[in-house]
């Protein structure tokens, strides 16, 4: 029962990473490897709110946030907007991403130095519950809590507003969006900013769970990244929700039965059949291909 | 002097190397990050198994290591490419990366790798080798790159779709960039093996992949130097900011990322795209000596060249065709019109190969069409130009009809490599063929200029150029005319009839009746998916279920754009066959009004 919960907590927190990364590349066909270095990022300011800024866990979420929208939009428009109409956008919307993040990191190691940080002793509450015979935190809850309410906000925001259907427009077909009075330009922001700014989220929650950030940190969850939005299905936010609290269970429980040396065998052994036998995902659409 | 900069100089070697890996599928617009995973099997089992330095001697050591890491390297890449082979972009990306971690975690858990600690393996590398191996690799791509195997999987680049209606069996080539990437990625890891004295798997993880791609984009993944040059680049950085003082620390990631951005965003073909690219046109002039291309047997004049019986196409419910029974014989001119959503494209996607019918039967040239590939219906004798233009974009108009030029053409490539005499023979006659073909379409002024910078007219006419190249029994063009003004149409028109008259059975769709009228031997009208006529022209145009298609039925009040599109067919229906340049422009029925139609809906 301890275990389910773990996986649960660290699923939820993939699951909100995973998300931003599956935002951007469902409805503008971009994989935006700059990504975790946001998530990086706001770990680290997280933290330095907390323990510089006096503020307490919860009201630098908000904060960190608002802080990741930004980053959001400097993405989109330093990286990928000067490539929109080059025939090679694929390839190169991922090698300048690659090459912000390499900025992003290099000026986090400038401001927070190489070592890892913690957040300031006595940030936490102690509160904690016993559900079912298993131990948990407040944080543990309210981290599970958060991730939550923010994928069913993302998820109303992109079925029920004016701004998700221009996303969906803009998902289906760019062109005939702009034609229709679809600020694309605008849409392709606002998208960058709320994916970062979930992203960001989840790099301040995960350095909660485990009060630790690290440069590389961005890095080792990426790939993580990756396989659950390929599990889930490309583009598709509850696959990747699905994919990200599988992903945490599998991980808690290859650590548990098989040794932690081989957890990442498993992610990718499950991404690997899933691809084979599913291309387009547990959830995703096939695109049809046009003649 | 050389002393001094040994080491800079072989990790630029080998990074060019591990970048030349990625280069191999980037050409085929592959993007693979599988090659960490190549490069770690063949350097662990390189070093594992083969003899000692100290037993054999250092170059012999080396020698069968490499020999080893590359067989290593392209089996993996075959274990690795048959089930991924249909993935593209991201989700190949992905797959592969998935291997290579699953390949560093198994060899991390390993006794014989010396897991996390690594394995030691002698120094036995020297500049000198280094520069040998990436010499060879580069002079591999080198002769690749003008090759017909080269410009195969520039083709499938551009345009996966079109480069298998050109004949090109886009698996097998896919394959093949694919194994050549796991041998080039198993040179590198045997060779990197042999230099850092310690290997350890996580020496090929993930950030490992990533510098490698990075390294062929930045360099230019469309010229074989590109990698080289890539690999100078990200070695040179650091080292020269070290040189000129910058502390280590976080500047010197911050600048080389910033160059790196810097360089992709303002340089879009990578920093080869500095060096100037020869365009190369054949010597002599385009004469119709077609020595050195493959003979194509055509069908006697009133052979079958398309029997369509009872077939059909069905969309979740909806028959975009059915029922067709169609036969074209060769030598005619068969023009296929009706409506839009008449279901034409679908029948000639269905002919080519591209879409299976879902009823009924068709044999092309002999082939029948289902089951069969599309590039070997393609290799039947079938060519064919596409609705919107499916032209390689990137490459020049020559290199385009080149590509066209694939199925009578012969492989040069490994006949490249050793200089040949009859390769360049052979190239010469693709490249005639080529200037034949382009100049047939009134191109060969245009012939070094990339397709898509072209005007729309001259993209749908070097279309023809390239379908033309692969010298097909049977031609199909759909809507060549679309975008083209009245002049423009009325000189396809006579191409068409000048092509016909060299015996090729042509099957066009078009819009423009007055042009079909006036060029076709025989005229099929399809309407709702369904054949309701079919003959010479004059008789279809008096055909009144023909007109009731285009015009709607007399009682009821046809909507504006309908009753012009029909005023079309109506209006040349009584017209002599050369009514087409007497059209009044303005008048109901001016030749421009279905295609201004068709572009609005």
């Amino acid at each position: 029962m301890q275990q389910l919960l773990n996986g649960i907590f660290i699923g939820s927190i993939y699951a909100l990473f995973a998300i931003g990364f599956t935002l951007v590349f469902g409805i503008l066909d971009r994989l935006n490897l700059a990504h975790p270095a946001v998530f990086a990022a706001s770990a680290f300011v997280g933290i330095e709110l907390v323990e510089r800024g006096g503020l307490s866990l919860w009201a630098a979420l908000p904060v960190v946030f608002v802080f990741g929208a930004v980053l959001g939009l400097v993405i989109e428009r330093v990286a990928f907007r000067p490539l929109k109409n080059r025939a090679d956008a694929h390839f190169a919307g991922l090698i300048s991403s690659i090459a912000l993040a390499g900025m992003l990191i290099a000026l986090l190691q400038w401001r927070y130095g190489p070592d890892t940080r913690r957040f300031p002793p006595g940030s936490f509450p102690d509160t904690r519950f016993e559900v079912f015979g298993a131990q948990v935190t407040l944080v543990q809850v309210v981290i599970l809590a958060v991730s939550l309410a923010l994928m069913v906000g993302l998820t109303y925001m992109v079925t029920r507003t004016r701004l998700g259907r221009g996303m969906r427009a803009v998902a289906e077909n760019p062109t005939a969006a702009r034609v229709l009075g679809v600020n694309v330009d605008r849409v392709t922001a606002v998208t960058f900013a709320i994916s970062s700014a979930l992203g960001a989220v989840a790099g301040v929650l995960f350095a909660i769970n485990v009060n630790t950030a690290q440069l590389g940190m961005g890095a080792a969850i990426e790939l993580k990244g990756l396989a659950v939005i390929i599990v889930g299905g490309m583009g598709s936010l509850p696959g990747a929700l699905i994919g990200g609290l599988l992903l945490g269970l599998a991980e808690v429980f290859a650590v548990q039965h098989i040794g932690s040396s081989w957890v990442n065998v498993i992610a990718f052994g499950l991404l690997f059949v899933i691809l084979l036998l599913r291309p387009q995902g547990l959830l995703g659409a096939r695109k049809v291909r046009e003649v | 002097m050389l002393g001094q900069y040994a080491t800079t100089l072989t990790f630029i070697a080998l990074g060019a190397i591990f970048a030349y890996s990625f280069y191999a599928v980037l050409i085929a617009g592959q993007l693979s990050l599988g090659q960490a995973g190549f490069a770690a099997l063949a350097a662990f089992s390189g070093a594992y198994l083969a003899p000692a330095p100290d037993d054999v001697g250092d170059v012999p050591s080396l020698l069968v290591a490499v020999a080893i890491g590359m067989s290593v390297g392209a089996l993996g890449a075959v274990v690795l490419g048959l089930p991924t082979m249909h993935l593209r972009g991201v989700f190949l990306a992905i797959a592969t990366l998935g291997f290579a971690e699953a390949v560093r975690v198994v060899l991390l858990n390993q006794e014989w790798t010396g897991g996390a600690q690594g394995l030691g393996v002698p120094r036995v590398l020297t500049v000198g080798m280094a520069w040998t191996a990436l010499a060879l690799v580069a002079y591999w791509f080198w002769r690749m790159g003008r090759s017909r195997y080269g410009r195969a999987l520039e083709a499938i680049r551009e345009d996966e779709l079109a480069a298998r209606s050109m004949g090109i069996d886009v698996g097998r080539h896919r394959l093949a960039a694919f194994i050549t990437a796991g041998a080039v990625a198993g040179l590198y890891g045997v060779l990197y093996a042999y230099y850092v004295r310690l290997i350890a798997p996580n020496d090929f993880d993930f950030v490992a992949a990533v510098e490698g791609l990075v390294t062929a984009v930045v360099g230019g993944s469309t010229m074989f130097l590109g990698p080289l040059l890539g690999s100078g680049f990200q070695t040179i950085v650091p080292e020269i900011q070290r040189a000129v003082g910058v502390e280590a620390g976080w500047i010197r990631p911050f600048l080389a990322s910033l160059l790196l951005l810097v360089v992709i965003l303002f340089l879009p073909g990578g920093l080869a795209s500095l060096i100037p690219r020869r365009t190369r046109m054949p010597s002599g002039a385009a004469d119709d000596d077609a020595t050195g291309l493959a003979g194509r047997r055509h069908p006697e004049a009133g052979e079958p060249v398309v029997t369509l019986s009872g077939l059909g196409k069905e969309y979740g419910g909806v028959h975009a065709v059915r029922g067709v029974d169609l036969e074209i014989r060769a030598g005619e001119v068969v023009g296929l019109i009706g409506p839009n959503g008449a279901g034409k494209t679908t029948l000639v996607n269905m002919i080519s190969g591209l879409v299976p019918p879902s009823s009924g039967s068709a044999t092309v040239l002999g082939t029948t069409v289902g089951s069969t590939p599309v590039h070997r219906i393609a290799a039947a004798g079938v060519s064919r130009t596409f609705q919107h233009s499916k032209l390689f974009n990137r490459l020049s108009a020559l290199e385009n009809v080149l590509v066209g030029a694939h199925l009578v053409s012969r492989p040069t490539f490994l006949r490249r490599l050793f200089w040949l005499p009859s390769a360049r023979r052979d190239e010469q006659a693709a490249l005639r063929q080529a200037a034949r073909c382009l100049e047939r379409v009134g191109l060969s002024e245009l012939a070094a200029n990339r397709a898509e910078s072209l005007s729309y007219g001259d993209q749908r006419r070097l279309e023809i150029a390239r379908a033309l190249a692969s010298d097909p029994s049977l031609l199909i063009l759909d809507e060549p005319a679309a975008g083209m003004n009245h002049v423009e149409a009325a000189r396809l028109s006579e191409l068409i009839r000048s092509l016909a008259r060299d015996g090729l059975t042509i099957l066009f769709i078009e819009h423009n009746v007055g042009m079909v009228l006036q060029t076709c031997t025989r005229v099929v009208v399809l309407n709702f998916g369904e054949v309701i006529a079919s003959g010479a022209p004059d008789e279809v145009a008096a055909d009144p279920a023909v007109i009731e298609a285009y015009l709607g039925s007399a009682e009821e009040d046809a909507d504006g754009t309908g009753a012009r599109a029909g005023a079309t067919a109506a209006g040349t229906g009584d017209a002599p066959p050369d009514a087409v340049a007497n059209l009044r422009p303005g008048a109901a029925g001016t030749l421009d009004t279905p295609d201004a139609t068709r572009d609005a809906t």
